[in-house]
């Protein structure tokens, strides 16, 4: 197997969010008047391609609480309404990969994934339906991310125990799914309720990665994926490109409340969490990725395999110059 | 007179009922502690009890419930058996269903009975010497063991397999499935198909007990089983008691052959109180009405049927045979794969309290608990050893303590769990993948749950198979942070033998240089 993955080496995993050698804030600051798309070729010069295409919107939130962080991001990012439209069936994919809890930030913060839900609802969608496939035991996971209780308080408070559900993922619903085009996975088992839904909205964490340096959107996505998924981690790049043909996700939302800046994606130590206070949200998962790669780890798109490989791919922004930062 | 029998049976289901609810409840429930004493039947079973503490050579606080039983049984007499062994009321079942219509025709020698005692003598006299054989026939431990590593795994796949297909099916089928689906699900089904080792013997065996009921009606109870044995010699002298106003009886001899126990024997009103159950069959047969249970008895009791020349030679028996256990070579060069659950006790005391009922092995979270056949000798047969390959152990559950009837397993505390090493892992460089230079992967890293990892990954150059040299980031084992979970080796990606293999050096248990 002629293996390559495309490794900068570039990222800081020991870096402090709020310790940028560049002062990316007060930077930010001087660019935030200009129009968007100026600042981000501003913000990475040595990818300054020929824009070409139509350029899409990355909403950058700032708030106090996770809820109100998740809110305005996607209203910066066109509001929920331009992403989910009545009647649909919505997959809405947190992170709960781990038996960890919120303040470990392994996993989206319950809050955040509910915040995202109930706007879900509020644009009309007919159902929305969370889950993960877990890396430790689903039931922990589920219940010491706190999200399982969050969703379902949320549900049952509001009233919409039918339309908003989670739920555990199944062997039985796993799909074997071709991918036409596929650069490593001609084939995969995919998660029916992921295949079959209107829309999917992607609910990450931000956090440090041991082998793509960091994990975002892109790789949230995993998470419908059934089988052997180690050996996704063979060509992981190649592999999230296949996954993200095949499933494309309406909504991206990065939860970058707390950001796990070393020993992840599991982390557990509270002192590799550093408070950072932002989400971000985009129609397009990948100029979100690179948005958040840019302003929580200071990566730019070639440092990350699989955030260079997905631009190289088509299936969204294909450079940096397409991305207008929305801010608030 | 039939109100009593009735009131036994409804007590045999309800305590089913009862065994059914605890075991169902032997599960991770979105809770770290486990809010019923699930262990309950076996820590009220004596003879488990008394075999674990005469071999482990402890006062077991746990087992208290088995003293209970024990007084109660000096008291009423064999009770157990007919109103409270779950295993007996299994046996009542399919003798009232698939053995309903059998006609047992040579009938199985009497004498046979004595087979209990002689067993219950020989465990005892090998227990006395630490080595503890009683979960071979402890009902209770066969139950369980027999739930947990057959019968519920097997249930749940055929359950899972109707449903699996209807969901397939075409039209409204699904419609209707899926919710009974659902609720099966959420009540009473395995949130993930267990599998285990040993599953078919187990089952197999179980079966063989069950069969038994085709020669002979309580087969087992009458001939083999020991804690039978134990409770007929406690409750022989039991104030309440079958007896009959011989004045009214007609000799008619219904009584006797209703006797599911064979107690009652040549007279119809002499009763050998070891071996009655108090069923009240006899009384509820009697068209004289003149059976009753109560503490007075006419005529004399029969006689319990031994041989001092018997007992004394299956106890020799249980003793001589202990050495032969003790100069196995295991015991000098224990097998490496021999993973012990978080909190076993040093091997000795550990096989001596095990009561291999399979109880951690059900709790387990991710399946990874597992019986051997022989990785611990023979005598260590169904103990619970971490298979990583199947599944790993928790790093947050202390789960397989909380359930262990006897403290073979301790109770951890989360703190003390997390930092107990269950074995080390080593890295195979033959078949990982970034040793080889085949390609990156890091999926063992980053499973490792320590909150410094234990697994650590280092980017060095490599030689791949095509004679280019490359950067791979390759995983070293960090000794000292490493506890020996496993997840390592369950999580790796090869798809046969992983590249990453935990063996028990190291273990927190055993003592030398990396114990602490």
């Amino acid at each position: 197997m002629g293996v390559d993955i495309a490794f900068a080496g570039e990222y800081h995993p020991t870096m402090n969010p709020g310790e940028c050698p560049f002062s990316r804030r007060r930077f930010l600051q001087a660019a935030g008047g200009a129009a968007g798309a100026l600042a981000a070729s501003v913000l990475f010069p040595s990818l300054l391609p020929a824009a070409g295409g139509k350029t899409v919107d990355v909403g950058v939130a700032s708030a106090a609480s996770p809820a109100e962080r998740a809110r305005k991001a996607v209203a910066l990012a066109g509001g929920m309404k331009s992403f989910v439209s009545r009647g649909d069936v919505v997959v809405l994919k947190p992170n709960i990969g781990w038996d960890r809890t919120p303040e470990q930030a392994a996993t989206t913060d319950p809050e955040f994934v509910v915040a995202i839900a109930g706007m879900c609802l509020a644009a009309g969608a007919g159902s929305v339906r969370v889950f993960d496939r877990t890396c430790n035991d689903a039931r922990r996971c589920y219940v010491n991310s706190g999200i399982k209780d969050a969703v379902e308080r949320f549900a049952r408070e509001n009233h919409v125990g039918d339309a908003l559900r989670i739920y555990h993922v199944e062997d039985r619903k796993f799909v074997r799914t071709s991918i036409p085009g596929a650069l490593a996975i001609k084939e995969w088992d995919l998660y029916r309720d992921a295949l079959e839904a209107d829309k999917i909205v992607n609910v990450p964490i931000a956090k440090h990665h041991s082998l793509a340096g960091i994990t975002l959107g892109l790789k949230n996505m995993m998470g419908i994926m059934g089988g052997n998924r180690g050996q996704i981690h063979y060509r992981l790049p190649e592999c999230l490109v296949d996954l993200h043909r095949r499933v494309p996700v309406a909504l991206t939302v990065i939860d970058a409340g707390r950001v796990l800046v070393r020993n992840g994606p599991s982390g557990g130590n509270l002192a590799d969490v550093k408070s950072f206070g932002k989400a971000f949200a985009s129609g397009d998962g990948i100029a979100a990725d690179v948005v958040a790669a840019e302003m929580i780890f200071r990566l730019a798109p070639r440092d990350v395999g699989h955030i260079q490989k997905a631009m190289e791919s088509g299936l969204g922004v294909s450079s940096v110059a397409q991305i207008r930062l929305v801010e608030g | 007179m039939k109100a009593t029998r009735t009131l036994r049976r409804v007590s045999q289901w309800v305590v089913f009922l009862l065994f059914a609810f605890l075991f169902l409840n032997t599960e991770y429930k979105d809770n770290d502690v486990l809010p019923y004493a699930v262990n309950l039947f076996l820590r009220l079973d004596p003879l488990m009890a008394g075999a674990a503490a005469l071999a482990g050579r402890a006062l077991i606080g746990l087992v208290w419930p088995a003293l209970v039983v024990a007084l109660l049984t000096f008291a009423l007499g064999r009770f157990f058996c007919g109103w409270f062994c779950p295993l007996g009321a299994v046996i009542d079942a399919a003798d009232a269903t698939v053995f309903r219509t059998v006609r047992r025709k040579d009938a199985v020698p009497v004498s046979w009975r004595r087979y209990k005692f002689l067993i219950l003598f020989f465990l005892a006299a090998s227990s006395l010497f630490t080595l503890q054989w009683v979960f071979l026939f402890d009902p209770i431990s066969i139950l369980i063991r027999t739930f947990t590593v057959s019968v519920f795994p097997a249930l749940n796949f055929v359950i899972h397999r109707i449903f699996d297909g209807l969901y397939r099916a075409p039209g409204p089928i699904p419609g209707i499935s899926e919710p009974v689906y659902g609720f099966l699900k959420s009540h009473f089904l395995a949130f993930e198909q267990p599998v285990f080792r040993t599953s078919a013997f187990v089952g197999l065996l179980f079966l063989g007990i069950l069969a038994l009921e085709r020669y002979q009606r309580r087969f087992w109870c009458r001939n083999l089983c020991p804690l039978g044995g134990l409770l007929a010699l406690m409750g022989r002298f039991g104030f309440f008691r079958r007896r009959i106003t011989e004045s009214g009886c007609t000799r008619c001899g219904l009584c006797e052959s209703n006797c599911r126990m064979g107690a009652i024997g040549g007279d119809v009103a002499v009763t050998d109180h070891g071996e009655c159950i108090e069923c009240m069959d006899c009384q509820a047969v009697c068209p004289e009405e003149v059976i009753h249970f109560s503490g007075k008895e006419g005529r004399k009791p029969m006689a319990v049927d031994l041989t001092r020349r018997g007992v004394l030679a299956s106890a020799a028996l249980g003793a001589v045979t202990v050495p032969f256990f003790r100069v196995e070579a295991h015991g000098k060069s224990p097998n490496p794969l021999l993973i012990r659950p978080p909190g076993a006790l040093p091997e000795g005391e550990f096989l001596a309290r095990c009561t291999r009922c399979g109880e951690c092995m059900r709790v387990c979270i991710a399946n990874g608990l597992q019986p051997t056949w022989f990785e611990a000798g023979i005598e260590g047969l169904w103990s619970p050893i971490l298979v990583p390959r199947i599944g790993y152990c928790e790093y947050n559950c202390t789960l397989c303590g909380q359930v262990c009837p006897t403290g073979a397993i301790r109770r951890l505390p989360l703190q003390e769990k997390r930092k107990t090493k269950l074995g080390l892992p080593y890295i195979d460089r033959n078949r990982c993948f970034p040793w080889i230079g085949q390609s990156d992967c890091i999926v063992c890293e980053e499973h490792c749950p320590t909150w410094s990892k234990a697994i650590v990954l280092k980017e060095e150059r490599t030689l791949t198979p095509r004679g280019e040299w490359k950067l791979f980031k390759k995983p070293y084992i960090d000794e000292d942070l490493c506890v020996g979970c496993g997840i390592c080796e369950t999580k790796c990606p090869l798809t046969d033998r992983a590249a990453v293999l935990v063996t028990s050096r190291g273990e927190t248990r055993s003592t030398g240089l990396f114990a602490r």
